[in-house]
């Protein structure tokens, strides 16, 4: 039933730095096999969401399941280790180590059949292969953001949180890596991606939700979501 | 005056002072030990002045300051906006430096000590009790100017650099012109320490003039709380003179103490016992109280 | 030209514990993020903990170099927990306050040194470990036992710990973790876990130190963690903070200046020099020669 297919349970979330109330009790559901994209714009919260659903944050209040347990508070290397891992914003590679480096880095918690796990990740990104040896931080920034990917999958993952990868990207690489998602989806790998380019990321989503100042206002399938007027006047652009 | 309470009154007025040297530069988040080297350089020239060219205390006073505050202002032309780190080991190269020197030169006694220093007037109890009159007025002159400078437009500049360094630069505050400006009046501070340390004992030993001595002074400002001028003040007294009141055997343990004391404080009250707040409540409490017997 | 190349020599081994010193220390500041001020003074109580063993078990020196090694490792794990018990308050307290506690560290240890052990007085090592007997002696070269001792087990030290660093997990993740701790922790490395593994590495490499130091100078004083800890931490900054292969060229370069100085000056103001050198080279860089990895 929808219980069991269901991979992630955000309720009530919220979360604060200080006194600034990040996240006003947030609920988003992420099940097994789906793209579910967050919009909003700079500073809606979609960050926040993704890093306190990895265990960077502690939320002040609501819960987290993951996979039928809760995980609320629970650190990030213990969710690394059981399925759960960041594409993060910027990409954040370790630009002063080589890209093998890097995507070792990503099974820091499993070495085992680390080399089987490096040849799929070359499979899915040759470029890879051939800057292998290469310092991180003389990559392009789609590059980068493959590499990024790359060592999200080296940790064996059941669920990528992907944050922001189009940004500071040239268009043809934004399709480029929307295309890998997609393929990475088809694959089995359950994706929550957040965007502010709503259009492209709708078109590959089944879900969505839109974030506002720490909150959902708004949520559905994709399709509703790109018929939606309020949807089209803030965030396509129509 | 009985010997005790002379030297616990003297020496807790070093104190203040070397623990305020501390605090000024750590307003723009540099733990600055200088002012010990400028303790020992000024201290052992007024000493050698005073013994050797037979100056007066006034000249030898204001030659300490002068000279505490050159070598502090030369250096700071290097290190007056040097990471944290940096201005830590500089302090300390000089403090080793000026040791190794003393220690070296048998003109200021090596290793042995300088004695006999002159005392300002020829009755003995008049001359200690002149001294403490006008070492105390110099701890009062200088927390008069520290607390005119907190509440100065300096003041908010160097907090503004304590919190972020970058951020005040973007508002326009000259960074290494503030610290240059803490790090030479700290030094001046240190010299003055120095020579009136030097007339209140009458001796010096290179061996006061180390790292313990530092490790008493930062106790005492972090103990009694970094963010205020009033930390020291209040910290110098209890610290240097609470195990003065302990058995000998514990007593030779003091910097055990104080270590061990600088730790847990550290780790359970990081800010220390006087905070920044508490000191607003207080003065926003008298100035109510002012307020009100004004009749309007 | 004897003398000079006599200096050399000794100025290498002597680096050679400057390098150790200042990689573990930089190896803290890099992964357990803290300025571990008085790193050497530990190091130096852990000399003594050595010489204590020894002189009770009648100068068994396999018994004096694993105590040596052992009690530095136990005294860097056992500072772990008041480091990052400080290190969660992050945020308002800065890195800063790591180093004041670490500051407060070393005048426990040096008070306990002067008062603790042989009445303050300082100690001398038995001299089958000092290994003061010539070995070597060419024209008018002299190498002692001990400084070729310190000089292999430097080189194999630092090799070893270069290789640690780059060619196994833990290595990764401490690199991982100076560049970037946040982006460390959304990979899922654990951070406190690895940066205890960090102090137990920096033990490890301050116990090896604490036995080459007393194998080399032979002898130990209360003072001596102060001004080895003085030096280790100019030679930090002067190579830049957390500069690994900084630290390994400006450590040598040390040795090698102050044996040399040794050499053609005479007594105690030889250390006078060394430490105006110092000061005028950090007066000039206060960020360090080769650039700060912070």
């Amino acid at each position: 039933m929808e219980q069991s297919n269901t991979l992630l349970d955000v309720k009530k979330l919220e979360v604060s730095y200080g006194h600034v109330d990040a996240l006003k009790g947030v609920d988003v559901t992420v099940n097994q096999g789906e793209i579910v994209v967050l919009i909003g714009a700079n500073g809606a919260g979609k960050t926040t969401l993704l890093d306190t659903i990895l265990g960077i944050n502690t939320p002040r209040s609501g819960s987290i399941q993951y996979n039928g347990t809760d995980i609320t508070g629970r650190s990030a290397d213990i969710n690394v280790r059981e399925g759960l891992t960041i594409v993060p914003e910027g990409r954040g590679v370790f630009t002063s180590m080589t890209v093998t480096d890097n995507l070792l880095l990503g099974a820091h918690h499993n070495m085992h059949e680390s080399s089987d796990k490096i040849e799929r990740v070359y499979q899915w990104f040759p470029i890879l292969k051939e800057r292998s040896d290469q310092m991180a931080g003389t990559l392009s920034g789609g590059e980068r953001q493959m590499l990024a990917i790359g060592r999200a999958l080296m940790s064996a993952p059941r669920i990528i949180l992907v944050d922001e990868p189009s940004i500071g990207l040239a268009p043809i690489i934004v399709n480029n890596i929307i295309e890998i998602l997609v393929n990475l989806n088809k694959e089995g790998y359950t994706i929550l991606l957040s965007e502010q380019n709503a259009y492209k990321a709708l078109k590959i989503a089944h879900r969505g939700y839109v974030l506002e100042t720490g909150q959902v206002v708004l949520s559905g399938t994709a399709e509703e979501l790109l018929e939606d007027p309020a949807v089209k006047d803030a965030y396509l652009g129509a | 005056m009985p010997l005790p309470m002379y030297y616990f009154l003297a020496v807790t007025a070093i104190y203040i002072l070397l623990s305020w040297s501390i605090y000024l530069p750590y307003r723009v988040m540099h733990l600055h030990f200088m002012s010990v080297a400028n303790m020992t350089i000024s201290g052992y020239l007024g000493a050698y002045a005073a013994l050797s060219w037979g100056w007066p205390f006034m000249l030898v006073l204001v030659v300490g300051i002068v000279v505490g505050a050159f070598v502090g202002w030369i250096t700071s032309f290097a290190i007056g906006d040097a990471p944290t780190f940096a201005v830590v080991i500089v302090g300390f190269t000089y403090i080793y430096i000026s040791k190794t020197v003393v220690e070296n030169t048998d003109a200021l006694g090596g290793t042995l000590g300088l004695f006999n220093i002159p005392s300002i007037h020829s009755d003995p109890s008049t001359s200690k009790l002149l001294l403490l009159i006008i070492v105390y007025l110099f701890v009062i002159l200088m927390g008069f100017l520290i607390h005119r400078f907190e509440n100065s437009r300096l003041g908010r500049a160097a907090s503004a650099i304590f919190v972020d360094h970058q951020l005040a630069k973007s508002f326009g505050i000259n960074v290494k012109r503030t610290g240059m400006f803490l790090q030479t009046w700290s030094s001046a501070m240190g010299g003055a320490s120095g020579v009136l340390y030097a007339y209140l004992m009458r001796n010096l030993f290179p061996d006061f003039f180390t790292f313990h001595l530092i490790g008493i002074a930062m106790t005492m400002l972090f103990v009694g709380g970094y963010a205020t001028m009033w930390g020291g003040l209040l910290a110098a007294p209890l610290l240097w003179g609470g195990p003065l009141l302990f058995p000998p055997e514990i007593a030779s343990w003091r910097i055990v103490i104080y270590g061990t004391i600088l730790v847990v404080m550290l780790v359970l009250k990081p800010e220390g016992l006087i905070t920044r707040p508490l000191v607003y409540r207080i003065e926003s409490y008298f100035r109510r109280r002012r307020d009100r017997r004004i009749p309007s | 030209m004897e003398v000079f190349i006599a200096q050399v020599i000794n100025g290498l081994s002597l680096g050679s514990v400057y390098v150790l010193l200042v990689t573990g220390f930089n190896l803290l500041l890099l992964v357990a993020l803290i300025i571990h001020f008085s790193y050497p003074q530990v190091v130096v109580l852990s000399m003594y903990i050595s010489w204590t063993v020894m002189n009770l078990t009648g100068n068994n020196i396999i018994l004096g170099i694993l105590a040596g090694i052992l009690s530095s490792i136990i005294l860097n794990m056992a500072m772990a927990p008041i480091f990052q018990r400080v290190m969660r308050n992050r945020g308002q307290v800065d890195i800063n306050s790591t180093l004041v506690i670490s500051m407060a560290i070393g005048m426990i240890v040096t008070d306990i040194l002067s008062h603790g052990f042989n009445r303050g007085f300082p100690i001398s090592f038995s001299e089958t470990l000092a290994g003061n007997q010539s070995s070597l002696t060419i024209g008018l070269i002299n190498i002692s036992q001990g400084q070729v001792y310190t000089l292999v087990v430097g080189i194999i030290g630092v090799s070893a710990f270069f290789w640690l660093l780059y060619k196994t997990r833990s290595g990764r993740a401490f690199r991982a973790i100076a560049e970037d701790p946040s982006g460390a922790k959304q990979v899922g490395i654990p951070l406190l876990r690895t940066g205890l593994a960090s102090y137990a590495l920096t033990g490890l490499l301050g116990g090896v130190t604490a036995v080459l130091l007393a194998v080399l100078l032979g002898s130990a004083s209360p003072g001596l963690g102060e001004q080895v800890a003085h030096k280790v931490l100019a030679v930090s900054i002067i190579a830049g903070l957390g500069n690994l292969a900084g630290g390994l060229v400006v450590g040598l370069g040390l040795g090698i200046m102050e044996a040399l100085i040794q050499g053609y000056v005479a007594g105690s103001w030889s250390n006078a020099i060394a430490f105006i050198i110092l000061l005028v080279v950090m007066l000039i860089k206060p960020r360090g020669v080769f650039g700060m990895k912070l």
